[in-house]
């Protein structure tokens, strides 16, 4: 893979006199390696700096918190008392079955939806500049002005969507407003919201498939489905699986969406999410250790897929 | 001025009030032998001795504060330094140096400002702030050093509001400005629907009779709303539940108080509203903010509110002091409240925590003097009239409102039915946002579900606030 | 376009083919603008109403009665030109970072072969490992109180910079990127002499425009629509990013001028998308396909 770490390993560099007496040379490695250590390092150093102050500090820190609580203006070891707290906080488990029900309905819409229009828009042959634009075009908006636009959209009294409805005699929904579709409607404008992204991956990922493929498909007289099921699905395979484990692990930290949406919880807390509650600890109620203490169950939870991502990209490298 | 912050009042763990109050007298009454018994009894009693005087005029300190007016505000800016010059006439070494934070604060930025422990040396927090405030040991046990000679008006000061700035009978911070909810009225909507604004409901029967009413206008008008999202639904409950003489945590602030009769009336009235009288409008999940858009747009008849609401929508949503009334809450059994005060730095040294009261009393705290010299306020062009600050009592309160009136710069009879009508303060539960949050999912329920089961939505309420109180 | 794809030409040749898929692209084609530019189309158009027309039912499909000066007022009450100009400063200074310092890096984890180096490279690669949203709250405490430095960066650009350079997906693209340039270039500029730095200048960034760009991009892009970071870390409304701006200011300002002030803040992003579509839309395939 990339080159070996460790300077000593390196092939010495080429000697510019053969003929030197053997032990001058060495030292003469010896201060080449040390001078292209510290040339390499100083390169290294404002990059390193940055993630031992915003990164790996706050990740040894993430485990410490959990187990700490503030009390009469010292921190003081809390044991797992912030672990029994969230476990016997009732929004612990709506909030998990809510994320999970997220993740569901993500996968469902922001999964299915990017593929199949992918899939369409690889079939044209004009305008697909065009349509690719249009379907990213959301992706670059900010998302308040997205979300904002939604919830115009959603609201039940003089939203567009309920005027659609009515115009064409389908019965009015409560959208955001009601337990059952609350969650739904967040999972919609999320959709509309980033599939752009998916969608470009796939339509990339589509036109790498050999056309010989089809059409020995075809010879064998596969109709469309069978074609989609036996040869695209297979040759994009890895990046569709690439694509879910993703997702999975970016649906699973939703916030803004629900946030900006509902005001976070929703109707009957229909829409509070795991991070929503991450939040609500640590900025609403000065709670950092439960905060922290649910992130670690949330990390725990995702490494999984993480590490499965990692292997998989691996996979794909080779 | 005063925003949504303080309306949104976070997080705080405190004994009842009336435990609060009980060991304020116990402690006053300690304070009290030991002063008495000639100083000599140890360094504390020195200390409390020493204390008790005010100022020494002579003393040379300087004292940073925040929450000075902004530069945006011309007026109320150039009040504070003519503040500044007079309490220099009689402190010439104190130097005030006051910071501009707009708005005074932040959550964020105060929660950050506790742990660096770069408050300065007066510092203006929420009534709702004193936990955090002590977690974070950020404030000066000020009770030896406030009493009737330094801040003579003391006697007259609601001892609803003290109560609330102290623990364990130790004082940490004198107020700046509170409020008491009661019912804003939007008046030409009252006149237009065939309502007497001067006669504001006062029951809920008349509340619900009143927003059908407005509602049958049409146009998309609301008769009454209310919130169901970012705990603010939970917090207006509270405020509900008060008025009608219940409570949401028990006296001994272990259990549930709010799953009877009352905490089902209220549910079930706001349910008929919604869903029978359909008179609360469709958007639901409202918070801060959305219902002062309506209000201000002509579209609310009603909803429960702070008097400064209204200064909110003069200043931001372009509406007029005339169009507003305020009645006192439906019930008027007790009503929440809230505010904001100064608070002092710990560890700073006895002559500028002297200082520091001196000021507070001066800018604050004096009837005439400071934020209450009204005569001044109006000739300012600032609006006077506002029933907020309300935290004086006897004959302090008599002059005081006789001041405002004199110098009022809005209709105040719209305000007659709130301010002849004084409602019993009452502070928030302990571990609030807590509770709200669970609160806010009973609203959210009864405003967008047309087939909730109130007595069941309480019932799960209770378990859950019962788990939230006993957790840790 | 020549590739093979999931229907035969032959089909599409025959007439019925031929019928089909041109019917098939004006549905799509009509979808796709409706879903995706209607929405804007609405925002800009309510942006032009009066309070009045907005709240109208039905809506009206154009403004009777357009009034651009909602956008004028909107400008000026949401202090628009503030929240662009603190977004621009965040957004600008973050790509600098991250060019010289996650660039510098990548460099020398590529091509300078420092000791260790894998493990840093590891423990970078770990953090993307951590949810964003796990780390939140542990770095928002860091920065009330920077260790080693003291400081509280609350309310500073440092608080959007300084994290911004701890993008191991920018890292690891761009050690990539450089590990596929050959050797034997750099290896000429060493033997003329030549500087690490000056290699770095002369040689390895040149070629290195591509991916230079797509990450510039993201770096720029990822500041402008991030909103729970910056809402945390510049709480003080005179330094708020335009996203988080906008959100606080929601509920103090009528309809049309909150759409039109969506509609200025979206333009920024906009315009950077229809210009530098080509590098997003490569940079974004080649960086999740292999990342």
């Amino acid at each position: 893979m990339s080159a070996p770490t460790l300077s000593k390993r390196q092939p010495p560099p080429p000697a510019p006199d053969a003929g030197a007496p053997r032990i001058p040379r060495d030292r003469a490695a010896f201060r080449q390696a040390l001078k292209r250590n510290l040339t390499a390092h100083g390169f290294l150093i404002g990059a390193v700096l940055c993630f031992s102050l915003f990164s790996w500090y706050p990740m040894v820190r993430e485990f410490f918190l959990a187990f700490e609580k503030r009390e009469n203006g010292r921190t003081v070891w809390a044991g797992w008392s912030n672990f029994t707290y969230i476990f016997n906080d009732p929004a612990f488990w709506q909030a998990w079955r809510n994320t999970l029900l997220f993740t569901g309905l993500a996968l469902l819409l922001g999964f299915v939806v990017p593929f199949v229009v992918a899939l369409v828009l690889n079939e044209f042959r004009h305008g697909r500049g065009y349509l690719r634009l249009l379907v990213y075009l959301p992706v670059m908006l900010p998302p308040v002005a997205s979300v904002l636009l939604f919830k115009y959209f959603y609201d039940p009294g003089y939203g567009l969507f309920n005027r659609a409805l009515g115009a064409v005699g389908l019965p009015e929904q409560q959208w955001l407003q009601s337990t059952d579709t609350a969650m739904l409607s967040v999972v919609i404008a999320a959709t509309w919201m980033n599939m752009g992204g998916a969608t470009l991956i796939y339509l990339a990922a589509l036109q790498g498939i050999p056309g010989e493929l089809y059409e020995a498909a075809e010879l064998d007289g596969a109709g469309i489905l069978r074609k989609i099921w036996h040869v695209t699905v297979p040759q994009t395979r890895l990046v569709l699986s690439l694509m879910l484990l993703m997702q999975i692990i970016a649906t699973m930290q939703v916030f803004v969406e629900p946030f900006l949406l509902t005001g976070g919880a929703g109707p009957e807390g229909a829409t509070l999410t795991v991070v929503q509650l991450i939040y609500q600890y640590a900025f609403t109620f000065n709670n950092y250790g439960s905060a922290a203490a649910l992130g670690l169950v949330l990390l725990v939870l995702l490494a999984g897929f993480s590490a499965a991502y990692v292997r998989l990209s691996r996979a794909s490298e080779e | 001025m005063t925003r949504s912050g303080t309306r949104r009042p976070r997080t705080h763990r405190r004994h009842t009030a009336a435990l609060a109050s009980a060991l304020a007298l116990a402690t006053l009454a300690a304070c009290g032998t030991s002063s008495s018994d000639d100083g000599s009894g140890g360094g504390d009693a020195v200390d409390t001795a020493q204390a008790a005087a005010p100022l020494d005029p002579k003393t040379k300190v300087t004292l940073t504060i925040d929450c000075m007016p902004p530069a945006t505000e011309k007026a109320e800016l150039k009040q504070w330094k003519e503040d500044v010059e007079k309490f220099n006439e009689k402190y010439p070494n104190v130097t005030i140096e006051g910071k501009q934070t707009d708005p005074c604060l932040e959550p964020p930025r105060f929660t950050a400002m506790l742990k660096a422990e770069s408050q300065p040396d007066v510092f203006y927090t929420y009534f709702t702030d004193l936990q955090q405030v002590l977690d974070n040991d950020g404030a000066t046990d000020i009770s030896a050093y406030v009493n009737d000679r330094t801040v003579p008006a003391l006697k007259d000061m609601d001892p609803d509001v003290l109560d609330v700035l102290k623990q364990d009978g130790k004082l940490y911070g004198l107020p700046y400005s509170n409020y008491t909810m009661g019912l804003l009225i939007n008046r030409p909507l009252f006149e237009k629907a065939g309502l007497d604004p001067d006669k504001p409901p006062t029951t809920w029967p008349q509340v619900r009779a009143a927003a059908k009413r407005i509602a049958a206008l049409g146009d998309g008008t609301a008769g009454f709303g209310e919130y169901s999202a970012g705990n603010n639904g939970g917090w207006h409950f509270t405020a509900t539940t008060y008025g009608l003489g219940g409570d949401i945590v028990d006296e001994g602030g272990s259990k549930a108080a709010f799953d009877d009769a009352t905490g089902k009336r209220i549910l079930d009235n706001l349910k008929a509203m919604r869903w029978d009288d359909d008179s609360m409008g469709k958007t639901q999940l409202l918070k801060w903010g959305d219902l002062q858009k309506q209000m201000a747009s002509g579209k609310l008849g009603m909803f429960l509110a702070a008097p400064d609401d209204i200064t909110y929508m003069v200043q931001n949503l372009g509406a007029k002091y005339e169009d507003y009334g305020m009645a006192p809450i439906p019930g008027q059994r007790a009503t929440l409240f809230g505010g904001n005060d100064y608070m002092i730095k710990k560890g700073i040294s006895p002559d500028k925590v002297k200082a520091a009261i001196a000021w507070i009393n001066f800018k604050f705290l004096t009837p005439g003097k400071g934020q209450f010299d009204w005569a001044r306020t109006k000739a300012d062009g600032l609006p006077v009239g506002l029933p907020q600050p309300n935290f004086w009592t006897g004959a302090t309160k008599t002059a005081h409102d006789r001041a405002r009136a004199a110098n009022s710069t809005m209709p105040v009879a719209n305000f007659k039915a709130f301010t002849d009508n004084r409602v019993q303060g009452k502070p928030e539960p302990p571990k609030a946002q807590e509770i709200y949050k669970v609160l806010d999912t009973v609203m959210s329920a009864v405003l967008t579900n047309k087939n909730a089961d109130t007595g069941q939505l309480l019932d799960t309420a209770e378990r859950q606030v019962d788990q939230i109180l006993a957790n840790q | 376009m020549t590739t093979r794809t999931l229907i035969s030409p032959a089909q599409l040749a025959r007439p019925r083919g031929k019928f089909l898929y041109w019917s098939a692209f004006a549905l799509v084609l009509a979808v796709f603008t409706l879903v995706f530019v209607g929405p804007l189309y609405w925002m800009v158009t309510s942006g032009l109403k009066s309070p009045q027309e907005f709240a109208r039912t039905p809506p009206t499909l154009v403004p009777e009665n357009a009034h651009p000066g909602n956008y004028a007022d909107a400008w000026g009450v949401l202090d628009l030109a503030k929240l662009l100009g603190n977004t621009l400063y965040y957004a600008l200074g973050a790509l600098a970072f991250q060019l010289v310092l996650d660039v510098a890096a990548a460099y020398s984890l590529s091509k300078l072969r420092p000791a260790l180096g894998k493990l840093i490279l590891g423990a970078m690669l770990l953090t993307l490992m951590i949810p964003a949203a796990v780390l939140v709250v542990p770095q928002y405490l860091t920065v009330l109180d920077v260790p080693i430095i003291e400081r509280n960066l609350v309310n500073s650009p440092w608080a959007i910079w300084l994290p911004s350079v701890t993008n191991a997906f920018n890292i690891f693209l761009l050690k990539r990127f450089f590990d596929s340039i050959p050797r034997e270039l750099l290896d000429a500029a060493a033997i003329d002499g030549a500087s690490p730095l000056r290699t770095l200048r002369s040689v390895v960034l040149p070629i290195s425009r591509p991916i230079l760009g797509v990450v510039s991009i993201f770096a720029v892009v990822g500041v402008w629509k991030d909103f729970l970071w910056p809402m945390l870390t510049l709480p003080d409304p005179g330094k708020q990013t335009i996203n988080v701006g906008i959100y606080s200011l929601a509920a103090s300002v009528t309809e049309n001028w909150l759409l039109a002030a969506l509609v200025i803040a979206s333009l920024p992003t906009l315009a950077i998308f229809l210009v530098c579509q080509r590098h997003i839309m490569s940079g974004l395939t080649a960086g999740s396909l292999k990342g």
